[in-house]
């Protein structure tokens, strides 16, 4: 009996461990004024000392992995923007080579390439990780070392942390007034709020942001509600909502969980505004189809917008890649690229230090980019942003009072 | 109240579905499979491919994920954990060789499906099944919902009764209690683990199947997700317990729900996890794990 006992702890402490060893590697595969101490160099000298004919980049993203998505289409994005710059001779005879990195996502390899392209003179810049995990792990190593490094996605707070970090990627919460316009237009008067609590950006949004446009676009938030980071079901919070009943609903929840969200909630009988974020577009609710139709939320970026940046490089993008449609995660990383160029074109050498002020310089020109027109606050970038919907097969925009 | 409940069981229905086949395996051949969420979401990406092609109906997707779910299972067992559980100098050493075996096999179809789907979530919008709602006054269930939650007591209640009653089921058991006993008694112990993988697998295929349809849509990421809230159900209910995890699933998903009614709904997790913590202080072995141990 007792070794029957024992027995049974025994499977039940093996079982306990192999939660530990799952849990430890789910941690490894969630998302996420230094000094100008580098002295390495691309191969240039000093700024304004000329180009080499290379230049390396490193870019250090989660081709695979539960980020690949993001990491895939960036890659795309980077690769278009290198064949417009050598086109476009911004600089000169000397090309870009980009060693594209595959941190799968892991802050510790993502924090070990950035390292390794540190250690190796050869590099002149970084093109940082989209998931905030690894972004943050990654920025206090770049910028005590005097690595210039461009982000994009990687929407939390530690991310841009000093001179050497740039971020190409909005916060949501910079552009998010225009869905409060929108509420303000279709007569919202009360609106329930449902977020993920296990990312930062979408907590930011849900407990900060959305309050606050209530209290600008004359609405009330009856309920606010949080679901876990990896929440598959919807049920409970969408018979919720669907009780309350309110004008509208902000959901602000991780890409894949949309469809589900929208779908239950639907299921549940809201018939209500639902409004979301941008981790909504990408193709995310392609698989909710007529049941996601009408479903708005304001973006950095869609295909279809105003811009005669952005329709240029939709033409291009298109053009390159057998009539693929880019997302925003090809748009951004695309003016992270041209960013980058931008700015050792300014310092006219690859030199870390002399390209961290010429990408300064770009920053607070400004540029017109695949976004759009961006602005920097800092090293932050800034777009207008854009409201679209999904009209049941496909994002559009939506055009001011429709 | 009532919708809250049904919430509740369908939640509990959703986490049975998933622990079922994982429970059966690690409660009867002693294999905690840690590939099944792989095999869960393979299973139903298969079935999504195929539905992309031609218009099936439910109960042949259902036949679709429950089949591919024990091919891929079989193989597991066969090019994997045979070869561990043959080359192991000691019986505990084999089980910890298969679980990080099952880490490591469980990277691949997921990298497969990450890599087709571009990580973005898929349903079966192309197949021939809709969801239809009633509004019965005091609730609200859909067709879906009412699939699933018959799936899952029925499926647990079939594999209950096969293990009590049905030869194969009771010879199982007898390797539970004894392996080396069981063969010298005629037990083809081999076959008996073969079958086993493979209704495992055709229950994780079924499983993942029938979420993809109540959920609308999941994505490749899904089966971690699943597995985490399986695990924790399995060792409340204990392990070897079908009841136990029946009763596993439905007290987990319960707290979850009423966390998420009454709160904010951010601790559920926390709260839900930590309840259980406190379960296992007071009863090591999980809620029904003492009867099990006595029958092992």
């Amino acid at each position: 009996m007792v070794s029957e006992l024992q027995s049974g702890r025994r499977r039940v402490g093996h079982g306990a461990g192999a939660l530990v060893l799952v849990l430890g590697v789910a941690a490894c595969s969630s998302p996420g004024s230094g000094s100008s101490g580098g002295s390495a160099s691309g191969g240039g000298g000093e700024g304004g000392g000329g180009l080499p004919d290379t230049v390396k980049v490193m870019s250090v993203n989660g081709l695979t992995g539960p980020v690949s998505f993001a990491g895939t289409n960036a890659q795309k994005g980077v690769d278009l923007a290198i064949e417009q710059i050598e086109a476009d001779g911004l600089l000169g005879d000397t090309t870009v080579e980009v060693d594209y990195r595959d941190s799968a996502a892991s802050p510790q390899e993502a924090a070990s390439f950035a390292s390794q392209a540190i250690a190796d003179p050869s590099y002149a810049a970084i093109l940082g990780p989209s998931a905030s995990a690894s972004s943050t792990a990654v920025s206090p190593i770049v910028d005590q070392a005097g690595m210039p490094t461009v982000y994009v996605q990687s929407g939390s707070e530690g991310v841009v942390i000093g001179d050497y970090t740039f971020r190409l990627t909005p916060p949501a919460a910079s552009y998010f007034d225009i869905a409060g316009d929108y509420a303000e237009e279709q007569g919202v008067t009360s609106a329930a709020v449902l977020f993920n609590s296990g990312n930062p950006t979408l907590v930011q949004l849900g407990e900060d942001v959305v309050p606050q446009l209530a209290d600008e676009h004359g609405f009330e938030v009856v309920s606010t509600g949080g679901v876990e980071a990896t929440q598959q079901d919807f049920t409970t919070p969408a018979s919720q909502i669907a009780g309350a009943d309110p004008d509208a609903a902000f959901l602000m929840v991780q890409g894949p969980q949309y469809p589900v969200a929208i779908t239950q909630l639907r299921q549940a009988g809201y018939q209500g505004e639902l409004i979301g974020m941008s981790a909504a577009g990408a193709g995310n609710l392609a698989s909710a189809g007529q049941e996601a139709a009408g479903f708005v939320w304001p973006t950095n970026f869609t295909p279809d917008q105003d811009d005669e940046g952005t329709r240029a490089f939709v033409e291009a993008y298109r053009a390159k890649y057998d009539g693929e449609t880019p997302n925003n995660y090809a748009a951004e990383a695309y003016d992270a690229m041209w960013f980058l160029a931008r700015g050792m074109a300014e310092a006219d050498s690859a030199d870390r230090a002399a390209i961290q002020q010429g990408l300064a310089a770009v920053a607070e020109e400004g540029f017109d980019g695949a976004q759009g027109e961006i602005t920097f606050e800092g090293n932050d970038a800034r777009v207008p942003g854009v409201l679209v919907r999904w009209d049941g097969s496909a994002e559009v925009p939506v055009e001011a009072g429709s | 109240m009532a919708q809250d409940l049904l919430n509740a069981l369908t939640l509990g229905s959703l986490y049975l579905l998933f622990a079922l086949g994982m429970s059966l395996a690690w409660g009867t051949i002693g294999i905690l499979n840690f590939a099944h969420g792989s095999i869960f979401v393979f299973a139903a990406f298969t079935a999504h491919l195929l539905v992309q092609e031609v218009a099936l109906p439910m109960p042949a997707m259902l036949a679709v994920g429950a089949a591919v779910g024990a091919v891929l299972s079989l193989l597991v067992q066969v090019l994997a954990f045979e070869p561990i559980q043959r080359r192991a100098t000691d019986h505990r050493k084999a089980e910890m060789q298969i679980l990080v075996g099952g880490i490591g096999i469980a990277i691949i179809p997921l990298a497969v499906a990450q890599r087709l789907t571009g990580s973005v979530p898929f349903g079966y919008s192309a197949g021939t099944f809709r969801v239809s709602t009633w509004d019965l006054g005091f609730v609200r269930l859909s067709n879906v919902q009412l699939v699933t939650l018959v799936a899952a007591l029925g499926l647990a209640a079939v594999i209950g009764w096969w293990l009590r009653a049905a030869r194969p089921g009771l010879a199982l058991r007898a390797i539970g209690v004894d392996a080396e006993v069981a063969s010298m008694m005629g037990v083809d112990r081999r076959r008996l683990a073969l079958l086993t993988m493979a209704v495992a697998g055709g229950l994780a295929g079924l499983a993942g199947v029938l979420l993809t349809y109540y959920l609308g849509s999941i994505a490749p990421e899904t089966g971690d997700a699943f597995l985490l809230k399986a695990f924790a159900a399995i060792i409340l209910g204990g392990v070897g317990s079908i009841a136990g995890v029946v009763i596993g699933a439905m007290v987990l998903a319960g707290i979850e729900t009423l966390v998420l009614v009454t709160t904010s709904g951010t601790w559920a997790p926390a709260i839900a996890f930590g309840v259980i913590f406190l379960m296992l202080l007071v009863r090591p072995n999980g809620l029904l794990g003492r009867q099990e141990v006595r029958r092992t």
